[in-house]
């Protein structure tokens, strides 16, 4: 294993090696230095790390680069800090940014669109185009149809399981939906504390990990987010994914909690499964505690095939910075996304590798990683997020639909039709 | 010096002295209410402010026309109910006990004023460990004894009473406090009078103690009030505004207005409308204890 290990580290690096011989990244010979600022999130675990050694490597090849990294310790902080930042008129070069705040960005002209360097003489080839997940490609543009982000720390949905548990009752792994249900019927027992999964919608103000996966159920049922500019999440596909949870959650094969309840459930040996993204592996895994044989499955399918939602954020750049600092951080953005940067950036984060180029890179990584070629497979399935400026109050419109299903019993489909209508409000909405 | 000259020389000396509060008060105090003010009419983009449009008082109509705004009321009122006059009469009825005699009353005071100095995002985190369902203690111990195990903070029913919970075992200690600074000053011949006089304790307090200390429980109704009408943290980390909006209190509102759905003119004119409110009842408040509240 540690021969492998050994064996993949060194390929990268020498990947990285020749791609910095080869400028790979290095989009522009800088005559004068330059000082960029990122600002981000990538504050926890090995994120920090592996960030602050891809950031090196690129100094490294672009000696006139400076990059300042404005580490922020979670997502909440860095929006309201880059809020506060734009607002001042002091925005730092480039952020992370999800879909829904690129958006509010691009409607205040704070952010500007890349599609001049994407196919600008320092852009991307058609190789390096097209061998980004064609999900993740979909997600780089916002609703005019534009470039404005590069992706980043992307992840998907899985579902984490207690494989001792399953094998020991004789249970098998869940591929569809219908086939989760009854499983997690199976191994609920009021007697034994032990029910199928742990879910937390969130709140209005904060839909969370529990809607999410309601829209990936949404997708494996044929039903969509949004189909043109009409909220469609109230179509029969959604009534019947939202039925079959509200099913569960009234058997009690269901339970609604918040902080990660999924997590601390599986944890705890009391459900066998939790559905997550697989950024989390890191958490689950310290959740169990090597207590026992913790696998990770795809997403089971629905009528429609499997279904999955791109999570996690996109790189977009401001209109205040210099050409030089944009040309700057466009080199960055690129070299973020090169085959060996984002399979090391993969390997050590648990992210996904944006480009499929970089699953040779980390074929050795993967024999003993398999979740990480599970979840970078589920990338296909995966659809983005609506790109909208009140996406996130959308989804809590949703959050609440789902809440009031599970809490007070409303009907799934009176309840998803009320909030689409709040949120086809938000449609269009300044 | 002429006696017109010497005055305007005091006066523009006494304004030089204050002149250095009066530009604190001024710059972070006065200046953003007026600009709180201004940007409520307006649909406000803080992100380019050149892109704001002056909209009258239509960020007022659509407020005082939604059901979230009403529903905000009704939720802070039903929180202030919960909280104020069960804080009131418990933290009197503490402060009563512990100003008596008895041995670990020290380490007693130590303990209920303790919570107090607490940091409410902390100890709201072990609370919602003791309110979790499946896990927390509450529920084991319900379930032990074969009582039910409600959902608390996850329970529309229950989420409101639970934070209420937590609220009076955080705060009361500084309620307790102001009282037994109170009860101290309640001077002990008058009480002595009273009791040779024949009445009986609940006399004693009810004819002598309760008038005396009424200042000191208007003082703790008026900030007990105030504290439960902009209570957010509690909010904001137990239930964030849930179960189906059943926490969402006003405070909670602005909140989501300003910081989460970035409605900046909304939020503005909703600042407007609840330190009017807050203001009112501040005014009813001291109205109605006029001619209750003895001042010695």
């Amino acid at each position: 294993m540690v021969a492998n290990r050994l064996r993949s580290t060194a390929r990268w690096l020498l990947s990285a090696a020749a791609l910095m011989a080869l400028g790979g990244g290095v989009v522009l010979a800088q005559s004068k230095p330059v000082t960029i600022t990122f600002a981000e999130a990538m504050s926890s675990g090995t994120q920090k790390p592996t960030l602050d050694e891809l950031v090196q490597a690129f100094e490294k090849a672009n000696p006139n680069i400076h990059v300042q990294l404005l580490v922020q310790p979670n997502y909440g902080t860095l929006y309201t800090k880059t809020l506060a930042m734009v607002a001042a008129g002091t925005p730092p070069t480039m952020a992370q940014a999800y879909e829904g705040w690129a958006q509010r960005y691009a409607d205040s002209k704070a952010i500007v669109p890349l599609g001049s360097y994407i196919y600008g003489p320092h852009g991307l080839s058609t190789s390096e185009l097209s061998s980004l997940w064609p999900p993740l490609i979909a997600d780089m543009k916002l609703t005019d149809g534009k470039f404005w982000m590069m992706p980043f720390n992307k992840s998907d949905f899985v579902v984490f399981y207690n494989a001792s548990w399953l094998a020991k009752n004789n249970l098998s792994v869940p591929t569809t939906w219908t086939q989760f249900a009854k499983v997690a019927e199976q191994v609920t027992s009021t007697a034994n504390k032990t029910w199928g999964l742990s879910i937390d919608p969130g709140s209005k103000t904060g839909p969370a990990n529990g809607t999410y996966m309601f829209v990936a159920m949404l997708h494996a049922f044929g039903g969509h987010v949004m189909q043109g500019d009409k909220v469609a999440w109230d179509s029969d596909a959604g009534v019947k994914a939202l039925t079959l949870l509200a099913n569960l959650v009234a058997q009690g094969a269901v339970k609604i909690g918040t902080n990660y309840p999924g997590q601390t459930a599986l944890g705890a040996e009391r459900s066998p499964f939790d559905v997550s993204t697989i950024a989390g592996y890191p958490y689950e895994v310290a959740a169990v505690g090597g207590k026992f044989d913790l696998k990770v499955a795809p997403m089971p399918a629905g009528p429609a095939g499997p279904g999955n939602v791109l999570q996690g954020t996109n790189l977009v750049m401001f209109a205040k910075a210099t050409t030089a600092q944009r040309d700057a951080a466009w080199a960055l953005m690129k070299f973020l996304i090169q085959p060996a940067q984002t399979a090391l950036w993969a390997e050590k984060t648990g992210y996904l590798p944006v480009t499929r180029d970089a699953l040779p890179l980390m074929s050795d990584y993967l024999k003993t990683h398999p979740y990480q070629q599970i979840a970078a497979q589920s990338l296909a399935n995966a659809q983005p997020t609506p790109s909208l400026p009140h996406s996130e109050e959308m989804f809590g419109y949703l959050s609440v639909a789902m809440q009031q299903v599970f809490l007070n019993h409303a009907d799934p489909k009176t309840a998803l039709t009320q909030a689409a209508q709040q949120a086809q409000a938000l449609v269009g909405a300044p | 010096m002429p006696k017109a000259g010497r005055k305007v020389m005091n006066a523009v000396t006494a304004y030089l002295y204050i002149s250095p509060a009066m530009l604190i008060f001024g710059v972070f105090i006065l200046l953003p209410t007026l600009f709180v003010v201004y940007i409520s009419v307006y649909r406000w983009n803080f992100l380019n402010a050149s892109t704001s449009a002056y909209v009258g008082l239509a960020n007022y109509r659509h407020l005082l026309t939604s059901s979230a705004f009403w529903s905000s009321l009704w939720v802070t009122l039903y929180f202030v109910v919960l909280t104020v006059p069960s804080g009131v009469l418990l933290s009197l009825g503490i402060a009563a006990l512990l100003m008596a005699n008895f041995p670990g009353r020290g380490l007693t005071r130590l303990g209920v004023f303790a919570p107090y100095a607490t940091p409410l995002v902390a100890t709201t985190i072990i609370w919602i460990w003791m309110f979790n369902p499946q896990f927390g203690l509450l529920n084991n111990i319900l379930h032990a004894v074969g009582l039910p195990t409600p959902g608390w903070l996850q329970s529309p029913h229950w989420a409101m009473p639970s934070v209420s919970v937590y609220t009076l075992w955080h705060s009361i200690g500084f309620d307790v406090i102001i009282f037994m600074a109170g009860l101290a000053t309640v001077p002990r011949d008058l009480v002595e009078a009273a009791s040779i006089e024949g009445a009986n304790a609940w006399q004693r307090f009810w004819r002598v103690v309760w008038p005396l200390i009424s200042p000191t429980t208007l003082f703790v109704v008026v900030i007990s009030t105030i504290e439960a009408l902009k209570a957010f943290t509690q909010f904001f980390t137990m239930t964030a505004g849930g179960p189906l909006g059943a926490t969402t209190t006003t405070s909670y509102l602005l909140y989501e207005y300003a910081f989460v759905f970035y409605r900046t003119g909304e939020a503005a004119a909703l600042t407007v409308v609840y330190f009017l409110i807050t203001a009112a009842i501040a005014l009813l408040q001291f109205r109605l204890s006029r001619g209750r509240v003895f001042y010695g």
